[in-house]
């Protein structure tokens, strides 16, 4: 029987079951929420949706090289605590670029530490970055110890109301952020970090450098971390040391629906964008479909959940085909 | 780094008896006063037990080896203390059914982390998280209203008070739970095919174990472990709140990897892990002596968890 | 081109064992060195040193006269040194393209990578081995996709690819049928003329007596003997390889087959087997035979035992004992009395962090009550342990501290624990120094005497011609030949391997 077909075919083209889901959460979202479509709706939607997608390309590059990082919501909340203390609403067009300059490197500090003890004191990636997720979730909430704080009024209402050529800001981001990961792969680097990811002793063999090439993976995630973290802070225009504690799961599960495998290797960045996409697709079905309060939270997380298990349902299924 | 000669839970009660010696030295610590120290002591003792039996049903799943790991902990905690608060509502004679309850609640979620990581091949860390969510959300279910209910006095008593010659309930409690244990994971066939299927998968599966079985009923076991854990810190704590549980989540995590446990499975003990509990629950209780603010508090244990892995953790490197 | 490499006084130590102690070695341009030596010797330890992906403690590396210290296999390899191991170090994921370039990719003016040159050059190489595919292999397939022999060719090709002066081949051949180590050894011709250098790492007497100039012997850790090749015969070096005289000459088999003899039981019979590899398999097992299976790698045979065991789902009629079965997880088959030593011992056999004892009894603690009888384990291995002559420091050291001979002879203690009635073995001797595998043999022959019927897959063709009754030679899937008596001949053999139809077909 030649079942290999389908599944070379899947394998090769990981998004197709990210497409059809996003395809289904269109669908559903414009049945209830009739506007979709409309300009400032697309445009509310998308700069909801940004931050959640910024951590999903991260955590792809992260994935792909072999390892995976659950500290990007504990990162978000430090830069988010930081910029909110360290701004407030008065704050000249300077000082806010001075911060957000410092916001992005301290994304890319925290990322250092997590591939400094992962790459070089090869360390299990899950408990370290679990280990510095708490360690940075107490940072942010030092910073910050009840939410408040403040953002200039300028350049969050440019963050949300700004469409240049019409489109929503989110998109061009989102477009640069592809044009981005299209580059890598044309790089050596990128064939580094499928190598990497898909068979770390081959690579070293290969003289792949691959520490150098793991601790980068978690640079760029730390950066894309901050980048979330300055995003939800213009959205929100206030701070909230726990603001990052929900990104985490949305982030690994973006990536998942996505169709990058979790064992790294494989996959690419526009899927777990379009992940990202989905899941916050579905929050908005949830509230506008009318679901009680009380319920949202649980019909949000056994949505995910069965998100998550659909591949293996699928497969599952034609594997108990004769 | 040289390698250190003594096993990690001797190690870290050695890490623990230290602990407590320095917070003797303390402002308010207990000076030089034989008898509040005692009764400091066997208070951390006391409070260390509930980490521990939660860190036990961790223990298992890491011990099962191919990155298992049981985020779902915290939130399914909660969940079955506050179905024993409710069910119990102060009555002795519902004990027994509360824990019943809180017993297969717990069982039924780590099942359906089992079913979902064996059959539907989801990794532990997205599955277990995934039902964490899921099951915070049937906590705000069930709590929209508010929850009430009370704990019965015999629990109170077996567990929060002083049993046998002064020793608390919950002490006697987990030196019996800690000896099925090490039963169960030495002297049992169980045991030593979760050690197998911790270090190698295929070899056991050649060698006639049933290897999704046993991660099925290892998660299953872990959570009614959870539901355990509910059940007691309730009684101990004589009251319910929404994140009455999240506070044992990662110091299970951190309990295990103290305890010299490899994080890769397949190697390691309960003993290591109530080492560990006892630690980190010294840890808490230094800061909260000092005063220390919950970032703080969230701060250290991160970092202490950070370099015990690099201590105990490191895993081959490439050039030899 | 010219190059010449030295190592001098080598030491090499990896915690408390000594791999190597006083190793040398010397190679130049034109010429092949055979680094020969039984598992455990340090061969491959001293190839890893020359090619940087292990550090020395002791000892010189002179490249060209003068001492080098390799930092990593980078800096070995931006030298000149370019190794084909036999364990791969190929990317699944990837293609043959991206595998063979892997951090040497030829890149354009801005920084991106060449893909045009890339996919020529890719051509040029894979055009080495035209001919000796199975099919043709395109830049662009995965390596994943590609047969374990065309693996280890696109092995080749990357250790070429750096335009290397001293090429290393390390067991390069284990996975190659004749056709392609033939042109393997033509390119090694070509490599000589050019001026390179080869290091040729092997315990295959037949090749390294077809394609190596001079010879280097490891005898646990030390060198013990070097020269010319055409100075000394294979028995000499299998002399130098060995301690004692216990080369396991296989060549002598006076044994009757007793299933030859009447009734004998018939523990195993086989109609029309079919897997995703296998075609539609027949055979028939007697108790106390030794049923060999043999034929090019990569033909079914390793589908043909894991079917039988119940780890792979198959179509087909099998019997055990006269019984129909249909095994769909080893537990089934280990009830019934079958047995499987498999082909990767720390892969599959092992569980390699545990005890000796608890890797012993693994199949078998249900036997054991609740809770488990520890002593009585203990005493039933102990007698395991010395039917076996298991060299071990005792029962709770880690298997981790055996030797590879002493790790497998737990393998097989393992199943011997469950007295079974029908032993399938896959491959058992890869990797098995000479003294272990000749106390394998006998151990085999007392089994068979004993009346446990044995199906034993081998890829080395002299094992199967002295030990086995019947020799079942499979090809693309099925069974292509038997062999049994006289018609059971080195060449018939080899023929039979490479698909021409010889002897009886089942």
């Amino acid at each position: 029987m030649k079942k290999i077909n389908w599944q070379s075919f899947a394998f090769q083209r990981p998004y197709l079951f990210t497409l059809f889901l996003l395809f289904l959460a269109v669908v559903v979202n414009f049945i209830f929420q009739p506007n979709l479509f409309d300009r400032s709706t697309l445009n509310s939607n998308m700069r909801v949706f940004l931050p959640s997608i910024f951590l999903a390309a991260g955590q792809a590059v992260v994935l792909i090289g072999g390892g995976i990082d659950i500290s990007v919501g504990s990162i978000v909340s430090i830069v988010n605590a930081l910029l909110a203390t360290q701004l407030g609403t008065e704050a000249s067009p300077e000082k806010t670029a001075l911060w957000l300059g410092i916001a992005l490197v301290m994304g890319m500090l925290c990322g250092a530490v997590n591939g400094f003890f992962t790459a070089y004191l090869r360390l299990q990636p899950i408990i370290t970055t679990y280990a510095t997720s708490f360690l940075f979730a107490g940072i942010a909430l030092y910073i910050l110890p009840s939410p408040g704080g403040g953002i200039p009024g300028a350049i969050s209402s440019f963050y949300r109301e700004a469409t240049p050529l019409g489109l929503p800001l989110a998109f061009y981001i989102i477009f640069l952020i592809l044009l981005g990961w299209i580059f890598i792969r044309k790089t050596r680097y990128g064939r580094y970090l499928f190598a990497v990811g898909g068979q770390p002793d081959a690579a070293y063999e290969t003289a792949v450098p691959v520490n150098s090439i793991q601790f980068s993976t978690y640079v760029i995630s730390g950066l894309m971390a901050a980048l979330a973290g300055i995003a939800i802070s213009l959205l929100t225009s206030s701070g909230n040391a726990e603001i990052g504690d929900q990104l985490t799961l949305a982030s690994v599960s973006a990536v998942v629906i996505g169709g990058t495998a979790l064992r790294g290797g494989i996959g690419g960045v526009a899927g777990p964008v379009i992940g990202a996409i989905i899941l916050g697709l579905i929050k908005n079905i949830i509230s506008f479909a009318n679901v009680d309060l009380w319920w949202q939270t649980f019909v949000n997380a056994a949505i995910i959940v069965l998100a998550l298990a659909a591949p293996g349902i699928i497969n599952l299924v034609r594997r108990k085909r004769p | 780094m040289k390698k250190i000669a003594i096993s990690p839970p001797v190690a870290a009660v050695l890490l623990a008896i230290i602990l407590f010696l320095l917070s003797g030295l303390l402002p308010n610590g207990y000076g030089s006063n034989t008898s509040i120290a005692l009764a400091q002591a066997t208070n951390i003792l006391r409070l260390s037990v509930f980490l521990g039996i939660v860190a036990a049903g961790q223990t298992l799943v890491i011990l099962s080896g191919s990155e298992g790991i049981d985020l779902s902990v915290g939130s399914t905690v909660t969940l079955t203390a506050i179905l024993v608060y409710v069910i119990c509502n102060g009555q002795d004679s519902m004990v027994l059914p509360a824990l019943v309850v809180a017993l297969l609640v717990g069982a039924i979620i780590g099942f359906v982390n089992g079913a979902g990581i064996t059959y539907l091949r989801i990794s532990p860390l997205v599955m277990t998280l995934g039902m964490a969510g899921v099951v915070t959300g049937l906590i705000l279910v069930a709590q929209h209203g508010n929850v009430s209910g009370a704990v019965a006095p015999v629990m109170t008593q077996v567990i929060a008070r002083p049993l046998v010659l002064g020793i608390p309930g919950a002490i006697i409690i987990w030196i019996v739970f800690a000896l099925l244990i090490w039963l169960f994971l030495e002297r049992t066939a169980f045991g030593k095919h979760l050690f197998a299927i911790g270090v190698n998968r295929t070899t056991a599966r050649l060698s006639g174990i049933n290897v999704n079985a046993m991660v099925l009923a290892t998660y299953a076991i872990a959570g009614m472990l959870s539901g355990l854990g509910g059940f007691l810190v309730v009684g101990n704590a004589g009251v319910v709140f929404i994140n009455i549980g999240n506070p044992f989540l990662f110091p299970s995590i951190a309990a295990v990897a103290v305890g010299g446990t490899l994080l890769t499975g397949g190697k390691g003990s309960y003993w290591g892990t109530m080492a560990g509990s006892l630690v980190l629950t010294l840890i808490t209780s230094l800061l909260t002596t000092m005063q220390m603010p919950d970032s703080v508090r969230r701060m250290v244990l991160g970092a202490t968890l950070l370099i015990l892995i690099s201590i105990y953790g490191r895993q081959k490197g490439f050039r030899q | 081109m010219s190059v010449s490499l030295s190592a001098r006084s080598i030491v090499k130590r990896y915690g408390g064992v000594v791999a190597l102690a006083d190793a040398n070695l010397d190679v130049q341009s034109s010429e092949t060195v055979a680094l020969i030596g039984a598992n455990g010797s340090g061969k491959s330890t001293l190839s890893k040193i020359i090619n940087g992906v292990v550090v020395l403690d002791g000892g010189q590396l002179l490249l060209d006269g003068k001492t080098v210290h390799f930092s990593s296999p980078q800096a070995a390899r931006k030298s000149g040194i370019s190794t084909v191991f036999q364990e791969l170090s190929l990317v699944p994921q990837m293609t043959v393209a991206e595998n063979i370039w892997l951090a040497h990719e030829p890149l354009k003016r801005n920084g991106l990578v060449d893909s045009r040159e890339v996919q020529k050059r890719t051509e040029e190489l894979l055009a080495l081995f035209e001919g000796t595919y199975k099919a043709v292999i395109r830049p662009d397939a995965t390596i994943a996709s590609l047969p374990p022999d065309e693996k280890q060719i696109i092995e080749i090709l990357k250790a070429i690819s750096f335009d290397p002066r001293l090429i290393i081949l390390d067991e390069a051949t284990a996975s190659l049928d004749s056709r392609q180590v033939q042109r393997l050894f033509d390119l090694v011709q070509q490599w000589k003329q050019a001026g390179k250098a080869i290091i040729f790492v092997s315990h295959r007497m037949e090749e390294i007596f077809r394609i190596a100039d001079r010879y280097s012997v490891l005898r646990n850790g030390y060198t013990v003997g070097e020269g010319l090749i055409k100075d000394i015969t294979e028995k000499e070096l299998v002399a130098l390889m060995v301690e004692k005289a216990t080369a396991a000459s296989v060549g002598n088999r006076a044994r009757q087959s007793p299933y030859q003899k009447t009734n004998q039981m018939l523990r195993l019979e086989v109609t029309d087997l079919k897997t995703d590899l296998l075609k539609g398999v027949n055979l028939q097992l007697g108790d106390g035979e030794l049923l060999g299976i043999g034929g090019l790698k990569g033909q079914g045979q390793r589908d043909l035992l894991l079917a039988l065991f119940g780890d792979i789902p198959y179509t087909g009629v099998v019997n055990i004992s006269g019984e129909a079965v249909h095994f769909t997880h080893s537990r089934q088959a280990i009830q019934k009395g079958v047995a499987l030593v498999p082909g990767e011992r720390t892969k599959e056999g092992l569980l390699y962090l545990r005890s000796i004892l608890e890797n012993l009894f693994l199949p078998s603690w249900n036997q054991y009550g609740f809770p488990l009888r520890m002593r009585k384990a203990r005493s039933d291995g102990q007698k395991v342990v010395d039917s076996l002559s298991l060299k071990m420091a005792g029962f709770d050291e880690p298997v981790s501290s055996l030797s590879g001979g002493n790790a497998q002879k737990v393998v097989i203690g393992k199943w011997l624990l469950r007295n079974p009635k029908l032993l399938l073995l896959d491959d058992p001797t890869k990797g098995v120094d000479v003294g272990t595998k000749a106390e394998f043999y006998k151990l085999l022959e007392k089994l068979c005497e004993q009346g446990t019927a044995i199906l034993f897959y081998s890829s080395d063709d002299e094992e199967l011609l002295g030990l086995c009754d019947r020799v079942l030679v499979m090809h693309d899937g099925i069974i292509r030949s038997e062999l049994r008596g006289e018609s059971l001949t080195r060449s018939n053999l080899i023929a039979a391997s490479l698909g021409a139809s010889d002897g009886r077909v089942e």
